[in-house]
């Protein structure tokens, strides 16, 4: 048992062990906890306690393994594979087209941005120019994948520590964005829009306008969610310096994504290695990298807001852009069997939840040889232990929520 | 008070939209309105069917089953060759392993697959998910055209075909009318997407 950090019993002045009574009694005095005065020891035992796999407080089948002192987490392992359904193996028993369908179904929150990985590491290997359109139009259609799930998160993770109200709020926005997606697309999630050599289908017509009066919409409701709970004094006493993951861990674990900046660790792929045409909207201001500095889990939830204004802007400028466009082709045609020649590559794409890597090892046939996936929640899924040492049960609820992760990205 | 503004800037966003229609539609009474790409249920047209099996073999969770046996068909002039042809005995989609990823529709030669937006068709016994194929011709009623392209799109594939056609037949005549013949009208449903009448 190790001693809880920073609390002292009143009156002693010297560190006592916290036991068996849980961290809201490290306040109090001997005869307030229950005990005899004398502070004395009451012998106990760490208690396991596991969350999931099935929880409400987790979404999906994520296992926690906590060494409870009282309330206190001393230790935490968390435990993955429930959801493991060797997403990798299957990718080298199916072509490229196939490929497609699994991967936009690992982080089914980020399904377009998934997808996109895939096709942008099979072009890489064939030499392949994709139409300006096309181009465009993937990353419109990413910045509103991000969007989407920027939002999802903005809903659940206030309903995760007890305020139901927001994701009402979150999930009308969602529905009107989803509208645009799923008319362009056929799909309300898994989209499987993405083609290797551009798109599956041009835009419909009158959709870009669509897009525009939905961007429009959601920006100006955004406010709403703002007002609802940012403010909240409740919400603020739940998660302000509560689970500081400090820039150290970040580089040790991988950590990426939104749950990095938040730290303020300033990388976003968009910027530093850019694809599509990131570097255009770098270049002509649209796209900037938000960052906070706090690095608990307020900011972390402050910073998907954020987000979510800068890829509204980024759509935007999309839209203006596929709309200037002269008339073209959204696909390049393929021959019927599209075999990736020998060779390697890795293709990495910011997605909203992180950094998601696709490690494509061709042997010249048409299904890959390997395709490594690196997913972005099983990164972010491994720092926890070093976050949740020393907090008490009711914040891991809080901690786990702000890390913003889906189980089947983890799992794979 | 300072503590509890939040709260009410939020409870203020409560009461704003407390006074606003409600955005839920209530399902079963009010039907949705979905676009026509929509991945519903998939439809069969069975003349249209080939029995070429790409679609049972492109499938990613191998849920079509084919069965066919080949008739032949009387020589068309007398002293010709047999012609045999392919029938379809059955055509199989089994909706519960089905993953929606639209690679049959995409991969038929034939225009035999179509989506349509339907969504209805729960079951309570899962061998029921599994639709036949006058199930799956049913379902072609329900198949919408296709929508108008935007007009930075390059013109559908049916539509550029035709009016190359149409280009070349009037080439030998007359070059210049046959460019201000082509169609110029927004690319619409191609006559063969809707259900045929005498079908039922």
């Amino acid at each position: 048992m190790s001693e809880p950090p920073n609390h002292e019993t009143a009156g002693s002045g010297k560190v006592q062990r916290i036991v068996g009574l849980g961290a809201g009694a490290a306040g109090f005095a001997g005869h307030e906890r229950g005990g005899t005065g004398s502070a004395s020891e009451i012998a106990t035992e760490d208690m396991i306690l596991n969350i999931g796999p099935q929880h409400p407080a987790t979404h999906g089948v994520l296992r926690l393994k906590l060494t409870l002192d009282g309330e206190r987490i001393v230790a935490c392992e968390p435990i993955v594979g429930y959801m493991h359904r060797g997403v990798e193996k299957l990718f080298e028993v199916r072509d490229y087209r196939q490929i497609i369908v699994l991967a936009n179904r690992h982080d089914w929150l980020s399904a377009f941005s998934s997808e996109l990985g895939v096709v942008l590491a099979v072009e890489r290997m064939l030499g392949m120019e994709v139409p300006v359109r096309a181009t465009w139009t993937r990353m419109l259609l990413a910045e509103l994948n991000r969007v989407l799930n920027h939002l999802m998160f903005l809903g659940s993770y206030p309903l995760e520590i007890g305020a139901i109200t927001p994701i009402f709020y979150a999930f009308r926005e969602r529905e009107t964005i989803q509208e645009v997606m799923e008319e362009i697309s056929g799909g309300r999630m898994h989209y499987m829009f993405n083609r290797v050599g551009g798109l599956k289908e041009d835009l419909p017509a009158g959709w870009l306008n669509r897009v525009a009066a939905a961007v429009t919409a959601v920006r100006s409701r955004l406010p709403q969610i703002e007002d609802l709970i940012f403010g909240n004094e409740i919400f603020q006493a739940r998660t302000r310096g509560v689970g500081v993951l400090s820039a150290e861990a970040i580089a040790q674990y991988g950590v990426s994504g939104p749950i990095a900046r938040a730290s303020g660790v300033d990388f976003d792929l968009r910027r530093d290695d850019p694809y599509l045409a990131y570097d255009e909207l770098t270049a002509s201001g649209a796209l900037t990298v938000s960052t906070r500095t706090a690095g608990d889990c307020y900011a972390r939830f402050g910073l998907l807001l954020d987000q979510v204004k800068v890829s509204l802007d980024l759509a935007e400028a999309c839209v203006d852009r596929i709309a200037a466009l002269p008339q073209g082709p959204i696909n390049v045609r393929l021959p019927k069997i599209l075999k990736a020649p020998e060779g390697h590559t890795y293709a990495w794409t910011e997605n909203p939840l992180g950094i998601n890597g696709y490690y494509l090892v061709s042997r010249g046939e048409k299904t890959p040889w390997r395709l490594k996936l690196r997913s972005a929640s099983f990164n972010n899924i491994a720092v926890l232990p070093t976050m949740l040492n020393g907090c008490v049960v009711a914040d891991m609820v809080a901690i786990l929520g702000s890390m913003f992760f889906v189980v089947g990205d983890v799992d794979k | 008070m300072s503590f509890g503004k939040g709260l009410l800037t939020g409870l203020k966003v409560t009461l704003r939209n407390l006074t606003r229609r409600s955005v839920t539609a209530h399902y079963p009474d009010a039907l949705p309105e979905l676009p026509p790409r929509s991945r519903g249920v998939i439809a069969l047209m069975e003349e249209n069917c080939t029995v070429c099996m790409l679609c049972a073999r492109e499938c990613p969770a191998w849920c079509i089953y084919i069965d066919s046996h080949k008739e032949t068909a009387p020589p068309a002039t007398p002293g010709g060759r047999e012609r045999s042809r392919n029938m379809l005995d059955q055509f199989d989609i089994d909706f519960s392993l089905c993953m929606y990823c639209s690679i049959c529709v995409e991969v038929c030669p034939f225009d035999a697959l179509y989506w349509s937006p339907e969504f209805e068709y729960a079951e309570t016994d899962i061998r029921n998910l599994t639709h036949d194929k006058s199930r799956l011709q049913e379902w072609m009623w329900t198949v919408p055209p296709p929508p108008a392209l935007d007009p930075g799109a390059l013109p559908p594939k049916e539509i550029a075909t035709a009016e190359k056609a149409a280009a070349r037949l009037a080439a030998p005549s007359d070059a210049t009318a046959a460019e201000t013949a082509a169609p110029k009208d927004p690319p619409t449903k191609p006559a063969h997407r809707a259900p045929r009448e005498d079908q039922p």
